[in-house]
């Protein structure tokens, strides 16, 4: 989640419910594992919203103002934490089935082939 | 019958003992395991058919001990076997949590993915404008022609985070517009230094199985995990000097304009 160096994911928003009893396995990782997390990420902006009656979520808006909403209702803190990690750790893009494994701008260095050509 | 062989034999034994008054030794050479359950019966039995003899005799009764050891014995041998496949099993089986020394992690990385994780990234202009050099990696079982500033999809490296640097020392080809180095099978002192941009999920597929008039039906999704690469650098090959007398050529042609317009 660095293109060219830079960190793409700017904001993260942990929306959790101190009432709802999916919202249990968020409130024990906002103790344990989130302080770690923000240390370990200080370019990312972490943003706790309480927001009762709603099942919880984590929002993660990216620099090309994609957001990506993930639920994590029933899930357990470390699930919690590793689903916060994937949204870090990967680009603002779409997720659409990869076209090519290898994106260049300049495909060839001594030339591309053709039948003309006599070496 | 197999009673009266076993009677048989264990008479013969016992009159071995007798006879020469052997070390204990040599008779806690096993006797084969075909006859050890008929064994540990008749040993039950034997104080009963022997006992009028002699008294004690049932107590030196090496069959008892034979018995007695072999069957400890080989009980700790399987024993043994079973806590070592155990031991194995649960090794194997924990791998995916498995706890990593740093030298594990170089060594799996260098032998599977042919990587070396440097440093993390120090943004000091480590992204070049491009260069016509272009060099073909290899990263686990996959190949590709790479070039200054390219990025390549690969499956997930497991010991590098995002924002790390990556030496790919796996090179078996590396060109320029004028030179071509082909490997045997690798390019010796030809690396590929790359940054590690993303670690991703991929779209999800969906498996669908059908047998037809079978009533069997299945659907799964997977996500396949990637790691996008972004190449900087490629060493190990003399490159072209950059061509860089355009632009003071342009500005040169600009000037004499502008003097020309503004007199």
């Amino acid at each position: 989640m660095a293109l060219r160096g830079v960190w793409q994911l700017k904001k993260l928003v942990v929306s959790y419910s101190d009432w709802g009893g999916s919202s249990r396995g968020i409130r024990s990782f906002m103790e344990s594992h989130l302080p770690a997390f923000k240390e370990k990420n200080p370019q990312l902006e972490v943003v706790i919203e309480h927001i009762r009656g709603q099942h919880p979520h984590l929002k993660g808006l990216y620099n090309n103002q994609n957001e990506r909403v993930v639920c994590v209702k029933n899930m357990d803190p470390e699930e919690v934490l590793q689903c916060a990690t994937r949204l870090r750790n990967s680009l603002g893009r779409k997720v659409v089935k990869l076209r090519t494994r290898h994106v260049t701008k300049h495909p060839s260095v001594q030339g591309t082939w053709t039948t003309d050509i006599k070496f | 019958m197999a009673n009266r062989r076993c009677l048989q034999f264990l008479t013969r034994r016992v009159s071995a003992l007798f006879s020469a008054n052997p070390p204990l030794h040599t008779l806690s050479t096993p006797p084969p395991l075909s006859t050890h359950e008929p064994l540990k019966a008749l040993v039950s039995k034997s104080p009963l058919i022997f006992s009028p003899n002699w008294s004690a005799p049932t107590r030196h009764f090496s069959s008892d001990r034979n018995d007695g050891v072999d069957d400890s014995e080989d009980d700790d041998d399987d024993d043994d076997i079973g806590y070592s496949s155990d031991d194995g099993s649960l090794s194997k089986g924990g791998g995916s949590k498995r706890e990593y020394t740093p030298e594990e992690m170089a060594a799996e990385a260098a032998g599977i993915g042919y990587k070396v994780v440097g440093p993390l990234e120090t943004t000091d202009g480590v992204f070049k404008p491009y260069e016509p050099v272009f060099a073909v990696i290899q990263i686990g079982s996959h190949q590709f022609k790479v070039s200054n500033g390219d990025s390549i999809f690969t499956e997930r490296l497991k010991f590098c985070e995002v924002n790390d640097q990556l030496i790919l020392n796996k090179v078996l080809l590396v060109g320029t517009s004028s030179q071509t180095m082909i490997g045997r099978p690798i390019v010796p002192d030809a690396t590929v230094h790359a940054v590690v941009e993303e670690h991703a999920l991929d779209a999800k597929v969906l498996i669908f199985k059908k047998k037809r008039r079978k009533n069997y039906r299945r659907t799964k999704g997977h996500r396949q995990e990637l790691t996008k690469l972004r190449i900087i650098d490629i060493q190990g090959i003399q490159k072209p000097e950059p061509v860089v007398t355009e632009k003071p050529s342009k500005t040169h042609g600009k000037k004499p304009e502008k003097v020309a317009v503004a007199a």
